[in-house]
């Protein structure tokens, strides 16, 4: 396994101090942990939102990094992109045009025509290898199965090149099972938050989820098998507050901010921020066709999101589960601007809130948006409104 | 008897309510400064001693103002709108729009129905708009915060005084007073340009009477006549110092509400189970 550690900061200390250490890494628009994986030699394959098999890229020693904008002005990506897109694609390129990151291979998908395109503009300025990573348009369909691992096949030997050796399927198996801990210990967070959400504000469990896609996920692990018991041991108070799902952090995210400001006015017991990290729903299986065995989890044992079309996850209908499942009784119903696939799910949504009888908020986010008092204002009053009828 | 508090932690002052089944039975203000945990236990502390009882009487505890979310020592937080619209529904019932003028802010809020705020408009972030704009402009003249009231009461006519920035209205007062203009007219100007603003956030929500006033700067007898002049309306105004502890008593009263309403599940669980 992997033996490089890139987070030093968040080891013996108490933890306020390892979260506020997790949240400034988080916040880093110059992605020091990347930069300290390739001084110590390591390589880095970008991949941009939603779901990416990390695990191929892992199994290589290769660092799967999770490409995600950040809250910066995009100087030289502007010229890139028409202003009517959204902002993560431009800050993703700005990330690399800048230098904050650098890179050895990228990968994109076809999730929203802007997104699939991102690797041709990417590709014009980078001497790197950048392509897009189709996942099945048609999950039912008998064939998916083949297709999807012949994808991540092709994926292999491209990661293979970009190392320079061979994966085996051993390699495949072992990063299967540390990412199989991964996705335990975040299933293990959100269980907490749906338990005692008291215990981890949002903005909390956020940047403990975020910075698994900037760390060797063996550290990741490391630092979730620290924090979980320490999050459920603290002493915090419990107050009277309406619980609620949010939904529309599949892509780009909101700032960290407006995130504190959300948890601050109601118990966010689940929710779709990077739910590409939480996509497959349990352990993938580690003793057969190793590359099989993530496709099939990526089709038959996966979350969803507006930018996966699959007949089986009528997605209002998951968005009802979610909110049942959660014990929530309202919903935040959120999509980032220019987000085509998010604002035309919103539309989906609230019919299917509105047929249940389930409240909800309805706003738009930015990235890089600065000011969050009206929206909190207005959230606020929303809750009040339900709490005080 | 079920004793609730509400706490309104405001910019400028902080007041607690303590209340007897929705009746105020103690309240107490102070000037909020920078400790605002500790402020806010002193303010609510004075109140139980009014009232007659000691912490752990009370069942519910709401915090509401800009300082809500810094002290630890209530059940929920609410905004100063739904605070405010509940504490000036429960003083005037035929309530339908709320102006709130604070030390740093100015609120407009339309209600509906059980004091549900249906829309609101807060002021820009500037001073001009806020009880800060007629204190700096008494300060630039000589007086304090308490001797706005008395001065302009004295006031015959009002000095235009444009009211676009807190900060560039000093050179406008030492304009006005190098002019020979009086004090107090130029105060009761400040008086008329704010309300001024205050009226064109209360049309951005589509304001309907009845009009009640909150917050501290309504405890000024002018300008309550100013705002009544420019809207040609009747307006409520809580008697005495019940004006600043709107939002504190609608705060105590939401906790109140919410109490019921808690006990109202806990029973139809109990039936159900």
């Amino acid at each position: 396994m992997n033996p490089i550690r890139v987070f030093p900061e968040w080891r013996d200390r108490p933890l306020d101090q390892v979260l506020g250490a997790c949240r400034e890494l988080v916040e880093n628009a110059n992605f020091p942990t990347v930069k300290r994986w390739r001084a110590a030699g390591g390589k880095v394959v970008g991949h941009f939102q939603v779901y990416f098999p990390e695990e191929i890229v892992h199994a290589a020693g290769v660092l799967p990094f999770r490409v995600r904008g950040a809250p910066i002005e995009p100087l030289q990506s502007d010229s890139r992109f028409g202003s009517y897109l959204c902002s993560i694609l431009k800050t993703s390129l700005e990330l690399a045009l800048s230098g904050r990151v650098q890179l050895d291979m990228f990968v994109t998908h076809p999730i929203c025509d802007a997104a699939r395109n991102l690797a041709g503009v990417w590709g014009r300025n980078f001497p790197y290898r950048c392509q897009i990573l189709y996942l099945p348009q048609n999950a039912t369909s008998p064939s998916a199965p083949a297709y999807l691992r012949g994808e991540y096949e092709r994926l292999l030997h491209d990661v293979e090149a970009v190392a320079g050796h061979a994966i085996s399927d051993d390699d495949l198996r072992a990063s299967i099972a540390v990412f199989n801990e991964n996705r335990a210990l975040l299933r293990e967070l959100y269980a907490l938050k749906r338990r005692a959400p008291w215990q981890v504000a949002m903005d909390e469990a956020y940047v403990l989820v975020a910075i698994g896609g900037m760390l060797p996920r063996e550290e990741h692990n490391e630092l979730l098998r620290w924090v979980l018991p320490e999050l459920e041991r603290r002493t915090a108070r419990k107050l009277d507050r309406i619980r609620v799902v949010f939904e529309g952090g599949f892509c780009e995210q909101p700032p960290l901010d407006l995130i504190r400001a959300i948890g601050r006015s109601c118990y966010v017991v689940d929710d779709d921020l990077l739910i590409g990290l939480r996509w497959i729903l349990e352990d993938v299986a580690a003793s057969g066709d190793p590359l099989a065995d993530l496709a099939h989890a990526y089709l038959h044992a996966s979350s969803y999101s507006p930018v996966q079309h699959d007949a089986r996850k009528p997605k209002e209908e998951m968005l009802l589960e979610r909110i049942r499942g959660a014990g929530a009784t309202a919903a935040i119903v959120t999509a980032a601007k220019m987000c085509e696939p998010g604002l035309e799910e919103q539309v989906g949504y609230v019919r299917a809130l509105d047929a249940a009888g389930i409240p909800y908020f309805v706003s738009e986010f930015e990235e890089s948006m600065t000011s969050f008092d009206h929206l909190e204002i207005q959230l606020e009053t929303f809750v009040e409104n339900l709490m005080f009828d | 008897m079920t004793w609730t508090a509400g706490i309104d932690i405001g910019s400028t002052y902080t007041k607690a309510v303590i209340a007897r089944d929705g009746e105020i039975a103690g309240r107490a203000l102070e000037p909020t400064g920078f400790r605002l945990a500790a402020v806010a236990e002193a303010a609510l502390a004075r109140a139980l001693e009014q009232a007659g009882i000691g912490r752990g009487d009370v069942e519910y505890t709401v915090a509401t103002g800009f300082g809500r979310h810094q002290v630890d020592l209530s059940d929920a937080q609410v905004t100063d709108l739904t605070a405010a619209a509940r504490g000036a529904n429960a003083i005037f019932p035929g309530t339908r729009t709320i102006l709130d003028v604070g030390g740093q802010t100015m609120k407009a809020i339309r209600i509906g129905a059980g004091a549900k705020v249906e829309s609101f408009r807060l002021n820009d972030k500037c001073a001009a708009g806020t009880g800060a704009f007629l204190e700096k402009t008494a300060r630039y003249m000589g007086f304090g915060t308490a001797e706005i009231g008395p001065l302009v009461a004295t006031s015959k006519d009002s000095v235009p005084i444009s009211g676009v920035c807190a900060v560039f209205a000093e050179s406008e007062v030492i304009n006005q007073l190098s002019q020979g203009a009086a004090p107090a007219d130029i105060m009761h100007g400040a008086i008329v340009s704010l309300v001024g603003r205050a009226v064109q956030l209360m049309k951005r929500v589509r304001m309907e009477p009845e009009f009640t006033l909150v917050g501290g700067i309504l405890r000024f007898e002018r300008m309550i006549d100013v705002v009544r002049q420019e809207l040609s309306s009747e307006v409520n105004v809580a008697p005495g110092d019940l004006v600043q502890f709107t939002a504190a008593y609608g705060a105590a009263l939401l906790g109140l509400s919410r109490l019921r309403k808690l006990r109202g599940q806990s029973v139809a669980t109990e039936a159900a189970a």
